[in-house]
């Protein structure tokens, strides 16, 4: 595929993820094309959100690099990380719009403080990227007034605000209706279109892994490392995938392990 | 029995924190950093206007319950005046800071605990985090110096309701004119009783914010984190007022104050 030959936006090497001594995950490694939708999978509780959190900068990892554009982020002094974490924008599980300012606010802080735009042209772009989302008539509304779906099309708009290059989606359409959660998954791949991001998803909603992702990784809960790597729909039709994942993407029980 | 296991990491985390809201301070004074104003004046009238009721009514109380233990006792001794002398000086050094600082542990520091493991647990704190603007001069700056600069103004209005407190109740039971009652407070109540309540308050205010602030950032990401950051804010910071006072009175008496 020509999109898997150019210099990958971020790069994961043998990762390992640890809560205090516990093992959570090992031997996680892969590649993220630009204008990749990348998702990670796997079941509840596996270490997908703190996956995430090792890629974004959120949390160093036990072992392992995280390379964004080639550079180590993690041994990155503390001006490099800010300017490598200033290419990720990052739509939270729980959207996470601060509760003390309005939508519009939201989504001109990032432009505040990862742009030189001034105040009139924020926001002009903030409003843009309002519309792009459809809640231009909410601008002026607290958080708290909104409905869950409209939450995280806010925190989708405030994650694209400034243009990032590489953007992290953690569960973005959990606990959305059905109809809903097909418009966030539209309104990712418009997202790519208009800003040609690459998007790293973590996601156990299969409707939206099969609709978007060109490529993932499935990360196993029993042996507690990767086993599948790949676009969700062809490891879903590839018989010589593991039938764990398999399973997990024809939403099977999955087969009894030895 | 269960104990639980402290890391040396848990340990020095406090230490860490103060360092941090320190060099944040520093960074403030010296203007490489720039407070979020908007958290500033929010903060800034919860803490001032809308704490002035409760602060009128307990240290009124306060005043009025000295002015009683103490009238009991003189008038044995026809010394009633010397009502005037007891509550100046108690309330000046130390019941109007410390109790003012009790009541803003459970109404302020409490709420800056409980808003920011809310922030926490909604993720709101990574979200400023991904774009890199820190927490500590953001978040926890803007309540510090709220209540460095409000606790005092505090201190010098519950002196006054301590006063009041005394003079209604000297007036009402001693039958002590409030001009004699008055004359004698400004006879006693030096600089010195109110420069210890004043540097008081503001080591209190300090303490407040910083303390409600590291359990509000510390929380666990869920609603029982934001539960037991709010009772380990207030325990915590009641506690270290009575402490911090403890120290005071032992370093005033050796100074001489």
């Amino acid at each position: 595929m020509a999109v898997q030959q150019q210099a990958p936006v971020v790069e994961v090497q043998d990762l390992e993820m640890r809560f205090g001594t516990r093992l959570i995950q090992r031997g996680i490694s892969f590649t993220v094309a630009p204008r990749t939708i990348f998702a990670v999978m796997g079941g509840s509780g596996v270490g997908k959100s703190t996956l995430l959190r090792h890629m974004i900068g959120l949390l160093p990892p036990a072992a392992g690099r995280v390379l964004h554009r080639g550079q180590d982020y993690w041994a990155s002094d503390p001006a490099t990380r800010a300017k490598l974490r200033a290419r990720c924008g990052m739509l939270f599980q729980s959207a996470a719009l601060w509760s003390s300012m309005t939508v519009l606010e939201n989504v001109m802080l990032p432009l505040e403080q990862l742009t030189d735009l001034d105040a009139a042209a924020r926001r002009e772009r903030a409003m843009e990227v309002l519309g792009w989302v459809g809640l231009e008539s909410f601008a002026g509304f607290l958080p708290e007034r909104l409905s869950g779906g409209m939450k995280k099309r806010a925190g989708l708009a405030r994650a694209i605000a400034a243009e990032p290059p590489l953007l992290f989606l953690d569960e973005p359409s959990a606990g959305l209706d059905p109809i809903s959660a097909r418009r966030l998954d539209d309104l990712v791949l418009d997202i790519r279109e208009r800003t040609g991001a690459a998007v790293v998803m973590v996601s156990h909603e299969l409707p939206s892994l099969l609709a978007i992702a060109d490529d993932g990784i499935y990360l196993d809960d029993e042996s507690r490392q990767p086993i599948a790597r790949g676009s969700p729909r062809m490891l879903r039709d590839d018989a010589a995938t593991h039938p764990t994942v398999r399973a997990f993407l024809r939403r099977e029980e999955p087969p009894e392990r030895t | 029995m269960h104990l639980p296991h402290f890391s040396l990491a848990d340990l020095l985390r406090p230490v860490s924190f103060l360092g941090q809201v320190l060099l944040a301070l520093v960074a403030l004074l010296r203007g490489r950093t720039r407070l979020s104003a908007r958290d500033l004046a929010r903060v800034s009238t919860d803490s001032s206007a809308r704490a002035l009721p409760i602060v009128t009514v307990v240290n009124l109380l306060v005043g009025s319950i000295l002015a009683f233990v103490g009238a009991v006792q003189l008038v044995k001794f026809g010394a009633g005046i010397y009502v005037a002398d007891l509550v100046g000086i108690a309330v000046a050094r130390e019941m109007a800071a410390v109790i003012t600082a009790v009541v803003m542990c459970g109404r302020t520091g409490a709420a800056f605990a409980a808003e920011l493991a809310t922030m926490q647990a909604n993720e709101e704190i990574d979200a400023y985090e991904v774009l890199g603007i820190d927490p500590v001069p953001y978040l926890v700056l803007p309540r510090v110096m709220s209540l460095l600069i409000l606790l005092p103004l505090l201190y010098i209005y519950a002196c006054l309701a301590g006063l009041l407190g005394g003079v209604l109740v000297g007036g009402g039971m001693l039958q002590l004119a409030p001009q004699a009652y008055l004359d004698r407070t400004a006879i006693v109540l030096g600089w010195n009783h109110l420069g210890l309540g004043l540097v008081k308050s503001v080591a209190f205010g300090a303490l407040i914010g910083i303390v409600g602030c590291y359990y509000g950032l510390h929380a666990k990401r869920n609603a029982a984190g934001v539960g037991q950051a709010t009772t380990q804010a207030v325990v915590a910071s009641i506690v270290g007022v009575i402490v911090v006072d403890s120290l005071f009175a032992i370093l005033a008496n050796a100074l001489g104050l």
